[in-house]
C-alpha cells in the first residue's frame, strides 16, 4: 500500500515530480522536524497513505521545508505544515495547518476515497509471506525506520509499511493527546493494531485483519508497536487498556470481540465503509482477488 | 490453613467481578498456555497471563457493548497495569435477556 515518500533534496524533488503520470495526484507535505503540529501530520498522512494501494494515482511526498528552501520558496510556504496537492504540474489545493479531517478530504477529492480505481487493490494486502516487497516500502524510507524504537519484542519485517514514528520524548501529554485526537480521525475506519496487516504481530490483531478484510471494509491502521507514545497514550485516550483498538468515525467501536459480535449480530455492520458495498460478488472475496494459499 | 491457590489471578478476577457485577453466570477460561511461547511472552513466569471470560449480568442492561467492557477493565484495572499481570482479556458480557435470547437461536440452528 502507499507510504509517504522523504524528498531529500532539490533534485530529487526536480526528478520525481517530472516522473509522475499526469493523472497521478502528488500530496506534496511541507513539514519541519522542530514544529509540533507537523509531528501529528506526519502520523495522520502515513496513516491517510496507507489506505490508498500502492498503485493508485496518488503520490504522498514529504518535504523538510528547511532543506528544500527553493521548493518551499516555490510553493509559497510560510507555516507549516504545510499540504500542496497538485496533478500534473498544476496546483490544485493547499491545506494549511494541522486538520487531518481537511487533508483527507481533500486528498478524497481528488484522489478518490482510499481504493484507486482498483477495488482489490484498495484493502491492505493479504497476509501472503511472498509477496514480493512494495517499492515504496523498499526505497529506504526515512523517518519511518529511523524513528523506530522501544521495540523489545517486535521483528521488523521485510515488507509491509511501517507508520511513521517519529522521535520520542519532548512532546507533552497534551500534544500527545492532540496527535491522537487527530489520528483516530485520519481515516473513516482506522485500526489500531500490533503490526501491520501484511505482518500482524498478535493473534488477535491478525484476526481482526481477517476479519475487516473478509467484510471488504477499507481501513486505515496504525502500527502501535513502533510508536511506543501512542501505545501507550491511545489506552488513556480512549479508557481502552487493549488492543488492537477498531475506531469508526472518531469513535471508539472496541476490541476483536465487540467487533466480531456486531458483525455477528449485524450482517451489514460498516458497510457503508465496504470496497463494493456489496459482499461476494467481486472485489476482495472473489476467487480472482484471493490472496495465493503460502 | 490451606494450601495457596495456584490461581491467585484468576481467584482474584472471580472475586471482584462476582462483588461487583452479580453475575448470574460467570466463566473464566484462562488461556495463556496457548501464548505462552510468543515473542511478547518471553521473560514472563507467570502462568495467569491471557484470560477468557464470560459474564452474564443485569449490571450490564442498557449499555453498550464497549461501556461493559470498560466496566470489567475498571474492576481489574491494576491486575493489567501489574507487570507479569494480565496480558489479554477477552470478554463476552451479556445480559440475561440476552443470555437467553443466543440460546434459543443456537437451539434453532442445531435443529436446521
Amino acid at each position: 500500500m502507499a507510504t509517504v515518500k522523504e524528498i531529500a533534496d532539490e533534485a530529487a524533488f526536480a526528478s520525481t515530480i517530472s516522473s509522475l503520470p499526469s493523472s497521478t495526484l502528488a500530496v506534496l507535505y511541507f513539514h519541519a522536524p522542530w514544529a509540533a503540529p507537523c509531528k501529528q501530520m506526519s502520523t495522520v498522512l502515513a496513516a491517510l497513505a496507507s489506505t490508498y494501494s500502492a498503485d493508485a494515482p496518488v503520490v504522498f511526498l514529504s518535504l523538510n521545508a528547511e532543506e528544500l528552501p527553493e521548493v518551499s520558496e516555490q510553493y509559497d510556504v510560510t507555516a507549516v505544515p504545510f499540504i500542496v496537492l497538485q496533478k500534473d504540474g498544476r496546483g490544485l489545493e493547499t491545506v494549511s495547518g494541522s486538520d487531518a479531517a481537511k487533508v483527507r478530504a481533500a486528498v478524497e477529492k481528488y484522489a478518490g476515497p482510499g481504493s484507486g480505481n482498483a477495488s482489490k487493490a484498495a484493502l491492505p494486502p493479504a497476509q501472503a509471506v511472498t509477496r514480493p516487497p512494495q517499492p515504496a516500502a523498499a526505497n529506504g524510507t526515512n523517518g519511518a525506520l529511523d524513528g523506530v524504537r522501544n521495540l523489545a519484542a517486535y521483528t521488523p519485517t521485510a515488507e509491509g509499511p511501517k507508520t511513521a514514528p517519529e522521535y520520542s520524548s519532548g512532546e507533552t501529554k497534551e500534544a500527545l493527546f492532540k496527535r491522537i485526537g487527530e489520528l483516530v480521525k485520519a481515516a473513516p475506519v482506522m485500526l489500531f493494531m500490533k503490526g501491520t496487516p501484511s505482518a500482524p504481530q498478535c493473534g488477535f490483531s491478525r484476526q481482526t485483519v481477517g476479519i475487516l478484510r473478509e467484510k471488504g471494509i477499507r481501513y486505515g491502521f496504525f502500527n502501535i508497536l513502533a510508536d511506543d507514545d501512542v501505545r501507550q497514550g491511545l489506552k488513556e485516550f480512549a479508557d481502552w487498556p487493549t488492543f488492537p483498538q477498531l475506531w469508526v468515525g472518531g469513535e471508539l467501536v472496541g476490541g476483536l470481540d465487540i467487533v466480531r459480535e456486531e458483525f455477528e449480530n449485524d450482517e451489514d455492520f460498516l458497510k457503508e465503509y465496504s470496497v463494493s458495498g456489496q459482499r461476494n460478488t467481486g472485489g476482495p472475496a472473489a476467487p480472482s482477488t484471493q490472496a495465493q494459499p503460502t | 490453613m490451606a494450601t495457596q491457590s495456584m490461581t491467585p489471578m484468576e481467584d482474584t478476577m472471580r472475586m471482584k467481578i462476582t462483588e461487583a457485577l452479580k453475575p448470574t453466570a460467570l466463566e473464566i477460561f484462562n488461556d495463556s498456555h496457548l501464548h505462552s511461547h510468543h515473542k511478547a511472552m518471553q521473560g514472563v513466569t507467570s502462568k495467569e497471563t491471557h484470560f477468557r471470560v464470560t459474564i452474564t449480568s443485569e449490571a450490564f442492561a442498557s449499555k453498550m457493548q464497549p461501556a461493559r467492557h470498560r466496566m470489567v477493565y475498571a474492576l481489574l484495572k491494576d491486575e493489567m497495569a501489574q507487570e507479569g499481570g494480565i496480558h489479554a482479556l477477552q470478554l463476552k458480557t451479556r445480559t440475561p435477556a440476552e443470555e437467553e435470547r443466543q440460546k434459543q437461536k443456537d437451539a434453532l440452528a442445531i435443529e436446521k
